[in-house]
């Protein structure tokens, strides 16, 4: 399934409206917003329809998995909005990845826990805002916001920079940032710890694939919220970078990447990251650009590539180099 | 005091909404401590012992207050269980903080809660270390979640 989808669930007294554009969505948040109650709302209209007084509009149907025999469930769901409620522990669990993976549907998990398993956005990750009150003319009103921003920028110029890439994307950071320490922390899943362990000092600037970024990203932002010397910066990938700076000048590209969403196909791609890879590799096969993830073709460290893509960086970055 | 697990805990209850639906006593509703726990986290005002307003939908029945409020009220209540309590949001921390005064409960975690920026105390069980700030938890917690 591809394309973004504008959601409206309402009954009498209650109205959510939101729009989900990946196969991951995670909304989390404080207590008593609402989370359980959209849950609820969907069950109860998939278990009696329209009886309930209950309507939803979306273009696809919108489903609740829950329970020990949710791989029964989801067998019969295809082509769907799948929602989980919290409290159902096989999100977590690697069975639980392996059967969203390919799938046809979008799924959104309320959960306040990092699901390691799963390559979700930063950007995806959602709470609750809710206005109005019961008994009032119009509905209590519920949306979503987003809690996390791809970018954490200090005005600091950063002593060490740490790449979660250890093939192409360190390369390119580690010329562009000649003049600092760059390491590579061969994985986004040890970037908390390189944090935490203080043989690290200083000011430090930390680039992840925000695209997959989502599951490390709770814990990476408690530790780094109150500390003015860690900047992040989690664009939607390297390859991301490359597609959407003017090295490229691409017509087709540059549509794509303007709704990546009405292009990404969830049975193929399990994250945006892959498709802007192979998206990548795909328009530069027979170009000087010739790009392999696995080692960096010299042409994007020359001074030009450099600073077609930096260009790309936030201005704040920009100015630390 | 307060103990915390991180990390999947055999024998935890981790649907506490269902683990409440099904064992709660109604009495449990009009005890003061517990009606300001759901005054303050649902903005809901106690009736009785069956019946609860809640500003959002109404009067309600105690199995449809919020996740979050249901679990901090098996924690206070049942203290010979061990509950996940990543069904509560940030904004329950200070109750569980304010249960952990009274008595000594030991709960489960599957992320980091935000305890604020006072100190606190709670034993970190993984570990076998008592932290008292979130500067101290959180590189401890962050290996387990």
């Amino acid at each position: 399934m591809k394309g973004r989808y504008h959601i409206i669930v309402q009954s009498s007294h209650l109205k959510y409206e939101f729009d989900i554009i990946r196969n991951i969505t995670i909304i989390k948040g404080d207590s008593a917003t609402g989370k359980t109650t959209l849950a609820e709302l969907i069950r109860e209209y998939t278990l009696n329809g329209t009886d309930t007084g209950i309507t939803i509009s979306c273009d696809v149907p919108c489903r609740l998995l829950e329970g020990n025999t949710w791989a029964e469930q989801l067998s019969l769901i295809n082509d769907s909005i799948v929602f989980i409620d919290e409290g159902n522990s096989f999100v977590s669990s690697n069975e639980f990845a392996s059967a969203i993976k390919g799938s046809s549907n979008y799924y959104v998990i309320i959960t306040r826990e990092s699901l390691h398993s799963l390559p979700y956005s930063v950007t995806e990750i959602y709470g609750i805002h809710s206005s109005g009150k019961y008994n009032s003319l119009e509905p209590v009103y519920h949306e979503l916001y987003k809690i996390y921003s791809s970018e954490k920028a200090t005005s600091s110029k950063p002593d060490t920079v740490i790449v979660e890439d250890s093939n192409s994307g360190y390369e390119f950071f580690d010329t562009l940032f000649k003049n600092t320490k760059c390491i590579s922390a061969k994985g986004r899943d040890n970037i908390f710890s390189l944090l935490t362990d203080g043989n690290i000092t200083g000011n430090i600037l930390v680039i992840a694939d925000g695209a997959a970024f989502g599951a490390p990203m709770s814990n990476i932002h408690s530790f780094v919220e109150n500390k003015d010397n860690i900047s992040l910066y989690l664009p939607e990938s390297f390859e991301w970078l490359i597609l959407d700076s003017v090295l490229l000048d691409n017509s087709d590209v540059r549509k794509i990447l303007s709704a990546p969403e009405d292009h990404i196909d969830s049975e193929n791609y399990f994250s945006w990251e892959r498709y802007f890879t192979h998206l990548l590799i795909e328009k530069t096969e027979d170009s000087y650009l010739k790009y392999t993830k696995a080692k960096l073709n010299p042409a994007y460290l020359h001074e030009k590539s450099l600073n077609a893509i930096s260009q790309k960086l936030p201005k704040l970055l920009l100015d630390l180099i | 005091m307060l103990s915390i697990y991180f990390g999947d805990l055999k024998d935890s209850i981790y649907n506490t909404s269902s683990y409440f639906k099904f064992n709660y006593e109604k009495e449990w509703l009009t005890d003061p401590f517990v009606s300001e726990m759901i005054k303050d986290v649902d903005d809901s005002v106690v009736l009785g012992t069956g019946a609860i307003d809640s500003p959002v939908m109404g009067v309600i029945a105690p199995v449809s207050l919020s996740g979050g409020v249901k679990t901090l009220i098996l924690i206070d209540k049942v203290t010979d269980k061990v509950f996940n309590a990543s069904n509560c949001g940030d904004n329950c921390a200070k109750w569980i903080l304010k249960i952990a005064e009274k008595k000594d409960i030991t709960i489960n975690l599957r992320h980091i809660m935000n305890f604020g920026k006072e100190t606190f105390s709670a034993k970190i069980l993984n570990d076998d270390v008592i932290v008292s700030s979130m500067d101290e938890l959180i590189p401890i917690a962050g290996r387990y979640v």
